[in-house]
């Protein structure tokens, strides 16, 4: 009996010394963590917009977070984005039904800054609504320059041979494809694992809404002149512009080559970002139609 | 196993060569099989372990006379992961370098069996200063047992080592595919053993005596 009071004793004196160990470390760390993911994701995407050490001081990312919400028996899509207010910013709730019409616009007390913290986020929501079930689904995020559009950065997973692969697409503003980055999978080293190459990734380069519709994936070897393109950080510099033109005419309406022993993530990867894009173009549609139609005054 | 009579240096090349934990304790195998596809993979999961290793060890030693031998095991399990969310939070907070490649690894160490092996076997009962010792031996033998590993894989399946093209193909890739860790592994274990034997004849030859350094 005795014994087993000191081990009880014993056990929770170090849980308890363990906690506050971890408690004061994770006190110490918490902000510069968080800041350090912030800076990482805003790398990631400047880097997509071709931006690789001066970012314009006037480029700006409005998020648009898409909730799915269920009012009772019907099903809607809620967009939360960042609109203009007197001298302020503040964010706005748009409820759109299946139809593609608007049925519901709240405001939300919330800077578009802050709305980036999910939780934030959520009780900021639950404050505006009352009652109904709100699921987020996706954030998508429109780059402006000077309060014009220039890029969309998607963010998108989807099933690959092994895991989930997490990608971050980006689209011009005429939605053709200004550059992929995977940002997390578990597919084989040296197999699966290839997707992150960049001959890879920049064969979807330059696809718009009508051929990425078509794009399979082939099994075929990469030609050697295409592969130099695809790898090429700058190939203007390379190239002289007949010869450029020339590749570029050459391998526009190319399929996707897949990934020697990676069919599968190959086909993956591709029918993923059809899908992403896809869906955000249709949206992003009705999006525009409903904030022109209403007059909502949305940052971008 | 008292720490008075062996020198801090047998005790260092203790755990690098006769008890190193991969090839002659064969202990921590799952993880070591299945992050040894490259030599990068090989030092970056074998840093994250040497901090890990050396830091429990010398908290355990600390602390070695205030445990009761009934919870002795939650307790190094409790310390163990105590540092691993320690590191892995310093990481990510003021390295985040680092953090991107070792995160991934730092997280994983909580589940090897030969660091709350040593704190069982070495720190619980000797010193502070004879505990870092074998704690930084332990860890750097892995560390080199990780290297060895990734490099035969990575070069075999690959046909490169630490990134850069050595071979322009690559000769049998199935060497980078988990199952052959298990393969490599094995082999080197024997070779290591063979070395043993052949050092062991010689030295009992030299000297007319037999069994000198042998294992323990």
């Amino acid at each position: 009996m005795k014994e087993i009071v000191k081990i009880i004793i014993g056990l929770t004196i170090s849980c308890l010394f363990a906690g506050v160990v971890l408690g004061g470390v994770y006190v110490i760390t918490a902000k510069a963590k968080k800041h350090n993911q912030y800076l990482d994701v805003q790398q990631t995407m400047t880097k997509l917009l071709g931006y690789d050490k001066v970012v314009p001081p006037d480029l700006r990312f409005n998020h648009i977070h898409r909730y799915i919400i269920e009012n009772g028996d019907c099903t809607c899509l809620g967009y939360m984005l960042p609109v203009k207010r007197e001298g302020d910013e503040g964010c706005a709730l748009l409820v759109i039904d299946l139809q593609g019409r608007l049925a519901g616009r709240y405001k939300i007390d919330i800077q578009p800054e802050k709305a980036l913290n999910e939780q934030d986020r959520k009780q900021a929501l639950e404050k505006a609504l009352d009652g109904e079930i709100v699921t987020y689904a996706d954030t998508a995020v429109i780059a402006t320059l000077g309060g014009r559009r220039t890029a969309y950065l998607l963010a998108g997973k989807f099933p690959g041979f092994k895991g989930f692969i997490h990608v971050m697409p980006a689209l011009d503003s005429g939605f053709r494809i200004l550059g992929l980055e995977i940002l997390e999978h578990s597919e084989d080293p040296g197999l699966g694992g290839e997707i992150e190459q960049v001959y890879f990734k920049n064969q979807f380069k330059g696809r718009d809404l009508d051929h990425l519709k078509y794009l399979k994936v082939i099994k075929q070897p990469l030609s050697k002149e295409y592969k130099i393109y695809l790898e090429a950080k700058k190939p203007e510099e390379i190239y002289s512009n007949a010869d450029l033109a020339e590749i570029e005419k050459k391998y526009q309406n190319s399929d996707i080559h897949a990934l020697t022993g990676a069919t599968i993530s190959s086909r993956a990867v591709t029918r993923g970002i059809k899908n992403i894009v896809k869906k955000f173009i249709y949206r992003i549609r009705i999006l525009d139609r409903v904030i022109s139609e209403n007059k909502i005054p949305a940052t971008f | 196993m008292s720490s008075s009579s062996r020198t801090n240096r047998e005790l260092f090349i203790n755990g690098i060569l006769n008890e190193n934990p991969i090839f002659r304790l064969a202990l921590s195998m799952c993880p070591a099989v299945g992050i040894s596809t490259t030599v990068m993979n090989g030092i970056l999961l074998g840093i994250a372990v040497l901090f890990v290793q050396v830091f429990s060890s010398c908290t355990i030693s600390l602390i070695r006379n205030h445990i009761h031998p009934r919870i002795r095991i939650p307790t190094y399990t409790l310390t163990i992961a105590t540092w691993v969310t320690v590191i892995d939070l310093v990481l990510a907070a003021f390295f985040p370098t680092a953090y991107k490649s070792l995160g991934i690894f730092v997280r994983l160490i909580v589940v090897f069996c030969f660091i709350t092996c040593r704190l069982d076997v070495f720190a619980a009962r000797n010193r502070l200063f004879p505990s870092c010792i074998d704690a930084l031996g332990m860890g750097c033998g892995f560390l080199l047992g990780m290297v060895v590993v990734g490099g035969v894989r990575e070069l075999l399946g690959m046909g490169t080592l630490l990134g850069y093209n050595i071979l322009g193909f690559r000769p049998m890739f199935f060497f980078a595919l988990p199952a052959a860790g298990f393969f490599t592994i094995g082999f080197m274990t024997a070779a290591f053993n063979h070395m043993e034997t052949v050092y062991n004849r010689k030295k009992s030859t030299s000297r007319g005596s037999a069994a000198s350094g042998a294992g323990l």
